[in-house]
């Protein structure tokens, strides 16, 4: 009796310590990233990060990013520019199968690409693609045919831009740019059929995604069986689930990351990389004392935003000091930013004629860390002399508000969709996108505008690398929104996880090399 | 009590209509626009227009709402604007998973509360009256998030006999049926406990007592039937709320059912998933609250419909 409590007493503590250590049994790698469902399998619409990770797994565009965002073939094998810069020709690997069995050919990326612009859709995200001749008027319903696109037999495309514009394969790597199979059913966005490295099997609706490993892949095939992407909303269940050893990826949640960093058995298990995300205030250049860009710089050094990166993120991150991310070619970590200085802030403000101080309305989402950022700034603010009202609403009602121009400061994040220096510039400042196309500081500025317009056209990388740094020190001299940080990626891997990189940019990881070791 | 059934279900019409109406009224004054939530960043003008017209937002709210009413008459709640999927396959895929949680939920909460209740009424002022006071005192006063996280770091990470979250046999339903009835056993507890004190005084019981009946026969058929309406007031009222989306449990454990659904079909302006998804839980609550009253006359033969 007494030995078989013993036994009992052994049994309970043996399973209280089993720990993470031991490797599953499972064959399925589980991914803990989503937080919501995707929109939908469909690539012509993803526009969100869950919609646009699964396209990646069962889809392949042209090209692709690696993990560290570099642009490598994917359903083109190489392809060729002109010399004036407009006109791609596009190589295409022979021999590739959808996953139905069906042969992939030249025709299906110009019916992908025409089923993204066809006003039926209904997907709304078009622009990737309006670079190509003719793209624009097609998907306005202006034109019954894409000039651009044309395909001399089943192994070449080629597309003709309506001008130069140098980075369009990084726009072709983007989910909405996958190749679909000819005869797409309506329901496509449940069913998908790609070419990609994972055959989709199942989608419980806000549960979870199935995939299986597609054996004929073209690259390499997967190392593991299957790969199910969990759907988890709320950050400290994931966390929870990686400590039971359920799934073997975690984007670590930005409040943990001291407990993470502290702890020696769980430090061992983080990786980081750079984030191709910026925290930012837009400020909007056209509503009253805020037209004064003394104004603007005076907002900039009164802000502690090397207190709030410590304070609210754990120091994940790093100041900024333009919009250009350190990891990203033009991105000038050399540049000093507005340093935090409240006399001079004072000083700004009285030789702009506000020796009072100013009103201004801050809108924030209600999502953390949002709230919490802009509470710190209202107070940093108030020592300046700048009373600041704080706005919150839910996030669809202040984008609205923002792009409408309502805002005077709106606390805002921003997500490349492609890793280049244009997907900031271009959209954040660039004065043909205020309001809608994401200029929420309906900034303009010839010189700006100018610059940003020749890098895009420009063929050769180191000038318009150049050009791009030029761009981001002219719009951080006007100061058009109060430069918080950009983000750090931080993830937890599971111990018995191999070669798990942590992607630069969120479509960057397709899980096709990493391994469940046993 | 047939004829009763029918007057309530016909009366339920107008109740119905009236939500329909609120809720699109609601939607459309409220800030936030649907087709900026479809396309994302970085969208154009034209784009946005052009959606607009093609989902008929450009039109004046009156004909909007007649068209919506009249695909509703023909069963058809339109096709989410974000998803493209149509409304009623996800609440069909949705609520049969939450009708699981919020029923597991209830029968817990029934047969604990229930039992605390009646147990203490038996000794008001005893230890386990006094245990079972505070333990309720307990379980109203914890938020359920709170009570939730609490029983997944204990019952899933630390000893490891469930898992954490998700959807899937019964050893996935035990901890968010327990985070979401935790507050119903508290309250049918105390609830139970009063009830039946004021039976256990009556007259009734102290005949059967006289007769020489055993006490357990004295509580559980005499006293505990006659205590039952007030409790049936309260398992119909929760009942009612957990079906409607017990938001914080589901996204707590990760339960991919209907009040996930709605939220996020909120936060993204889905308009075509609110008002269907509000629609179909306002069918789902005068349902649950004719049931309820139906469940009187059941306990109470005294009760007479008319």
């Amino acid at each position: 009796m007494r030995t078989r409590r013993y036994a009992l007493v052994t049994l309970l503590l043996a399973m209280a310590c089993m720990g993470g250590e031991s490797s599953p049994a499972r064959r399925t790698l589980i991914d803990s990233r989503d937080t919501y469902d995707p929109r939908s399998l469909d690539p012509a619409l993803s526009t969100d990060v869950p919609t646009g990770r699964a396209v990646g797994y069962v889809f392949d565009g042209l090209v692709r990013f690696t993990p560290d965002a570099q642009v490598v073939p994917g359903l083109a094998r190489a392809w060729d520019v002109s010399t004036d810069g407009r006109t791609y020709t596009f190589h295409l690997r022979s021999g590739v199968k959808f996953h139905d069995g069906r042969p992939f050919r030249a025709r299906n990326v110009l019916s992908s690409f025409q089923r993204v612009l066809d006003p039926a859709t209904k997907g709304g995200r078009g622009w990737p693609l309006y670079p190509i001749a003719g793209a624009k008027d097609y998907a306005d319903g202006k034109g019954r045919t894409i000039t651009g696109l044309s395909a001399p037999n089943d192994t070449t495309v080629v597309i003709t831009l309506a001008e130069p514009f140098a980075i369009f394969p990084k726009l072709l790597a983007m989910p909405v740019a996958a190749i679909v199979p000819d005869s797409v059913p309506s329901n496509f966005g449940e069913h998908p059929i790609g070419t990609g490295p994972w055959k989709f099997v199942e989608w419980k609706h806000d549960d979870y995604l199935l995939f299986a490993k597609n054996p004929d892949y073209f690259d390499s095939a997967p190392e593991a069986d299957s790969l199910k992407a969990r759907i988890i909303p709320e950050p400290s269940t994931a966390v929870a689930e990686f400590e039971s050893g359920n799934v073997d990826v975690l984007y670590v949640p930005e409040g943990e990351t001291r407990n993470w960093e502290q702890t020696d058995e769980k430090k061992a298990m983080l990786e980081s990389a750079p984030a191709l995300r910026m925290m930012y205030v837009a400020i909007n250049t056209t509503r009253g004392p805020l037209a004064d860009a003394r104004v603007r710089q005076a907002l900039n050094h009164a802000t502690d935003a090397a207190g709030i990166l410590e304070g609210i993120m754990s120091g994940r991150g790093n100041l900024s000091a333009g919009v250009i991310p350190p990891a990203l070619p033009g991105g000038d970590s050399a540049r000093a930013g507005y340093r935090r200085d409240i006399a001079k802030a004072k000083q700004l403000l009285a030789a702009a004629g506000h020796s009072n101080g100013i009103d201004v309305e801050l809108w924030s989402s209600q999502t953390p860390p949002f709230p919490r950022i802009a509470q710190t700034i209202q107070a940093n603010l108030l020592e300046a002399g700048v009373r600041v009202k704080l706005v919150q609403r839910d996030a669809s009602s202040m984008r609205e508000a923002a792009r409408a121009g309502q805002t005077d400061l709106a606390l805002k994040d921003w997500f490349a969709d492609y890793p280049d220096a244009e997907n900031f510039l271009y959209p954040l400042l660039h004065s043909a996108n205020k309001g809608v196309g994401g200029n929420v500081s309906f900034y303009s500025n010839p010189r700006f505008d100018e610059l940003v317009a020749t890098s895009r056209r420009e063929q050769d990388e180191a000038k318009r690398v150049t050009m791009y740094a030029q761009a981001d020190q002219v719009a951080f001299a006007d100061a058009p929104m109060i430069y918080l940080f950009f983000y750090k990626e931080l993830y937890a891997i599971q111990p018995w996880i191999k070669a798990f990189k942590v992607p630069t940019i969120f479509t960057g990881q397709r899980w096709t090399d990493v391994q469940i070791q046993r | 009590m047939f004829a009763f059934v029918i007057r309530r279900l016909a009366l339920s019409i107008p109740t119905l209509f009236g939500v329909m109406v609120v809720v699109f009224l609601l939607l459309y004054v409220a800030p936030g626009d649907p087709v900026q939530d479809m396309v994302g960043e970085r969208a154009d003008a034209e784009t946005i227009a052009r959606l607009r017209k093609e989902l008929h937002l450009d039109e004046p709210i009156y004909k909007q709402f007649a068209a919506y009413t009249a695909g509703v008459l023909k069963g058809d709640l339109g096709n989410s604007y974000i998803t493209q999927r149509p409304i009623v396959q996800d609440i069909k895929e949705r609520f049969p998973k939450t009708l699981l949680l919020a029923g597991s939920a209830m029968l817990l909460a029934s047969i604990v509360g229930i039992t605390i209740g009646v147990l203490s009424a038996r000794n008001p002022g005893g230890w386990f009256d006094r245990l079972g006071l505070g333990l309720a005192y307990l379980g109203i006063s914890f938020p359920v998030y709170w009570v939730g996280l609490i029983l997944i770091l204990i019952f899933a990470v630390n000893l490891k006999w469930l898992p954490p979250s998700g959807y899937g046999g019964v050893k996935y339903l035990i901890l968010p049926a327990f985070a979401l009835g935790s507050r119903s056993i508290a309250f049918l507890a105390r609830v139970t406990r009063s009830s039946m004190l004021e039976v256990l005084g009556g007259d009734f019981v102290r005949t059967a007592r006289a007769k020489g009946l055993r006490e357990r026969v004295v509580v559980g058929r005499h006293a505990l039937r006659n205590a039952l309406i007030p409790i049936i007031t309260v398992l119909g009222l929760d009942f009612g709320y957990y079906l409607t989306g017990s938001i914080l449990t589901e996204t707590i454990f990760s339960w991919p059912g209907i009040g996930r659904y709605v939220v996020n079909a909120i936060a993204r302006r889905d308009l075509p998933a609110i008002n269907g998804s509000v629609l179909f839980l306002s069918v789902v609550f005068v349902m649950v609250n004719l049931i309820t009253d139906l469940a009187y006359a059941k306990a109470d033969p005294r009760v007479a419909y008319s």
